[in-house]
């Protein structure tokens, strides 16, 4: 056994099927709710003659009801999967049975109903959203626990984690790739004045809508197919009093949770980007380019973490990017302030939105291996392993994290920062004082990188690390070993030989 | 007797085929629902609408013969807008390495200093003669002596306001587009518009002239009321289209209502089916009426 830390459960084809299934997923996932909104707002029911007001106020309700219902089905999804136990495993079968009805819903959010009834308009767009919303989570939530079953040696699925993580956030921006090919291809085809006819009813989301959700389809199923479960669950049923006692009493995971909330306030650099291009660097088109280098860098990172991770711990990797994160942020406000807001700095600030995007890399990958890591202990103390519960607390934490920041990024933007809003109806952007500028500038940088350092303070107590970490890993080992001697129906052997 | 084991691989697959069928039926099913140039009705109601709903010809213009073979904005570019930038520029040639009035060497101070408050004057001072446009010529169906007019008035216009001699493309279509926008705000009336994150009000409610004659919650519907097969010629060479491409031709007679209110009875609609789509043939068709019926 004392090698047991270097043993390879998975195949090599795994690890990389199981970053395909996750791509899939984010394809899918990653479209739909801007796209949504924007198929609501501008195309679902045009030309229907409906009160324009309306429709917007009831948009902004679909998404706040859908984001609650989400919550909710988020924790009661990882109830049920801690409850399951097939002998396809316990995550696998939610991932591969859920895929076909979350793929028709989401594509039927995107087949509004030919009414002129304004009233069944606004039911449906309840109805379809919530829908999706429940069965996405019923998808997306056990995807990303599956990472805490596919290998029951941590350095292994640490990798597996971090590249399928890489994957992950290379799929969220797949639909805009997919949107930009039909788009390509419908000119070609149908020619540009009639193209511009299909794209203002909407058809070419309606056929990137379809394209992603094949690709989800496609994908998943590849996943569905090569992996398996190599963590055998546990016997024991999980009481709803468990389920929720371990989101909010077990230290270790409470703390991985916990960094949303402390560093919920890192995101608001999003709700400024568009001034930033408009003011400081003097476009409203540098906004893609704003964002791109940052989403580069995004990408590098979590490549990156992957080799920290083999020299240092997760909670020492953790605290490191955090601390990188907010040095780049704050060195990216002493240049932007220093050279001035005037073209010479759109350059040096792309740049630094490059190395200031790396830090997510960590966001990204880091958290879903404590958790497992967090999962790995609770089944060591209880006897239970909590897959599900443990990865829907974070994701519930990230969901209230999620509505502090649209909270408070606007509150930044036109209460504190002074924003004068143009009056005149010829000038879309009106001038702003060097005192807004500046605070715009703070918005994008300083006050961001204030809470990627609070995000790194709970992780100071996070300890399933080192000695701790390797001690509990070699007695779950012993442990399974000694289950499966005495019980030869594992889902593990079973799943073998369906390999 | 063993238990059959689940075929994980078979479910995949025939979920992948499943799916696909299911998904091509709903985008096939959505695309034939709103894209209205497979159907020579939806497209004759949606040119109709278009007019009426908002005394848009221009916009009704990109579903017409006239935008089968390029994009409506590059019909005017190459026909109308180059010929006034580029000296002895020949409609549909190229423009590059040519010198006109949109070089930037061109731009005067006032120019490349204005933050948008000149632009918008140069709009405002521009909608009488637009609107002038429309009344003279009962709407937009002689399209040519509006943009020409158009064109070389907003060349005067700018000059007196800019102070300089540059000229492009972009000035065209911001100008026209934003009196066609009033336009069609003087007939729906306009509520009030407040920045949506700061409160602070924009614009004011205006009432409009369809709200004065048909009231608060008027709607418009059009409905064919007639359609049948035809021998009238639409005029392709016009257009660059060859003749052999036309594979059908429909006349249609819609009534345009408002609640139950008949306001136009018969509006008579071209349309020629090329390739799987109709375009209205905006030659034939006369569409003065849907400019006036509300006087």
């Amino acid at each position: 056994m004392g090698n047991s830390e270097k043993k390879k459960y998975m195949k090599k084809s795994e690890i990389f099927t199981f970053g395909i299934g996750l791509f899939g997923v984010a394809l899918l996932t990653g479209w739909m709710p801007d796209y949504t909104q924007t198929y609501f707002a501008d195309f679902a029911f045009k030309g229907k003659g409906f009160d324009a007001g309306v429709i917007s106020a009831n948009i902004s309700t679909v998404f706040l009801a859908a984001g609650i219902i989400g919550a909710v089905i988020e924790l009661i999804t990882g109830f049920l999967i801690d409850n399951t136990r097939t002998r396809l495993g316990k995550v696998k079968p939610w991932i591969g049975f859920g895929a076909v009805p979350m793929v028709i819903i989401a594509m039927l959010v995107f087949c509004a109903p030919d009414t002129r009834n304004q009233t069944l308009a606004i039911v449906w767009m309840y109805v379809i959203y919530s829908l999706y919303t429940a069965v996405g989570c019923a998808v997306e939530r056990p995807s990303e626990c599956f990472g805490a079953l596919c290998s029951p040696e941590p350095s292994e699925r640490s990798t597996a984690i971090s590249i399928a993580s890489f994957m992950k956030s290379v799929g969220q921006s797949g639909g805009m790739v997919v949107i930009m090919v039909v788009g390509i291809i419908m000119k070609a085809v149908m020619g540009q004045q009639q193209f511009k006819n299909a794209e203002a009813q909407g058809l070419d989301l309606v056929i990137a809508t379809a394209i992603c959700a094949l690709g989800f389809i496609i994908f998943v199923m590849i996943f569905f197919i090569n992996n398996k479960e190599r963590v055998p669950y546990t016997r024991e049923k999980v009481s709803l009093k468990d389920a929720v006692k371990v989101v909010f009493t077990h230290k270790n995971l409470l703390m991985v949770s916990l960094t949303k909330l402390t560093g919920f306030g890192r995101g608001v650099y999003g709700t400024v980007s568009l001034y930033i291009a408009i003011y400081l660097l003097g476009s409203k088109d540098l906004k893609l380019a704003l964002l791109l280098p940052m989403g580069i860098g995004t990408a590098v990172g979590t490549l990156l973490v992957n080799f920290v991770l083999k020299k240092f711990s997760t909670k020492q990797t953790y605290i490191l990017f955090c601390v990188y994160g907010a040095s780049t942020l704050t060195i990216l406000y002493f240049v932007a302030t220093g050279i001035g807001f005037r073209s010479e700095l759109i350059i040096p600030f792309l740049i630094l939105n490059f190395f200031c995007g790396i830090q997510h890399g960590n966001t990204n990958v880091t958290p879903n291996i404590m958790i497992a890591d967090c999962v790995d202990e609770i089944e060591y103390k209880t006897g239970k392993r909590q897959e599900g519960l443990a990865y829907a607390g974070f994701g519930l934490f990230a969901k209230v994290a999620s509505a502090f920041t649209k909270a408070l990024g606007p509150w930044l933007l036109y209460t504190w920062s002074g924003y004068l809003a143009s009056t005149d109806a010829n000038i879309a952007y009106a001038a702003q004082s060097d005192s807004t500028l500046n605070k715009f500038l703070m918005i994008y940088t300083i006050i961001p990188a204030v809470f990627v350092i609070l995000q790194g303070v709970p992780i100071i107590f996070y300890d399933m690390v080192g000695d701790k970490k390797e001690k509990i890993t070699k007695a779950l080992m012993e442990r399974r070993a000694a289950a499966s001697a005495g019980d030869a129906d594992t889902p593990q052997e079973k799943t073998s030989e369906n390999a | 007797m063993a238990k059959k084991e689940f075929n994980v691989k078979l479910y995949g697959i025939l979920s992948i085929i499943f799916v696909a069928l299911i998904l091509g039926l709903l985008t096939v099913r959505t695309f034939i629902t709103r894209y209205n140039a497979f159907d020579p009705g939806k497209t004759a109601s949606a040119y109709v609408s278009t007019i009426v709903e908002t005394g848009d010809g221009y916009g009704a213009y990109k579903i017409s013969l006239l935008s089968k073979n390029s994009k409506f904005g590059d019909f005017i570019r190459n026909n109308f807008i180059y010929p006034e930038i580029y000296e002895n520029y020949e409609p549909g040639s190229s423009t590059k390495g040519l010198k006109g009035l949109n070089d930037e060497s061109l731009k005067g101070e006032k120019t490349k200093n204005d933050n948008g408050a000149l632009e918008g004057e140069l709009i405002d001072s521009m909608y009488p003669y637009y609107k002038s446009l429309i009344e003279a010529n009962n709407g937009w169906d002689y399209y040519d002596i509006i943009f020409k007019s158009y064109i070389s008035r907003l060349k005067e216009q700018r000059k007196e306001i800019f102070g300089d001699d540059y000229f492009d493309d972009e000035t065209f279509f911001t100008c026209i587009e934003s009196n066609i926008k009033t336009y069609g705000e003087e007939l729906t009336g306009t509520e009030d518009v407040t920045d949506k994150n700061t409160g602070v009000q924009i614009s004011s409610a205006s009432v409009g002239e369809y709200q004065k004659k048909y009231g608060d919650d008027y709607r418009f519907t059009v409905e064919i009321k007639e359609s049948k097969d035809t021998d009238v010629i639409a005029d392709t060479a016009l257009y660059d289209i060859s003749p052999d491409s036309i594979k059908g031709e429909k006349e249609m007679i819609l009534t345009v209502r408002c609640g139950e209110e008949t306001v136009i009875d018969e509006i008579k609609v071209y349309a020629v089916k090329i390739g799987h789509s109709w375009f209205i043939d905006n030659i034939n068709t006369d569409t003065g009426i849907l400019y006036n019926f509300y006087k």
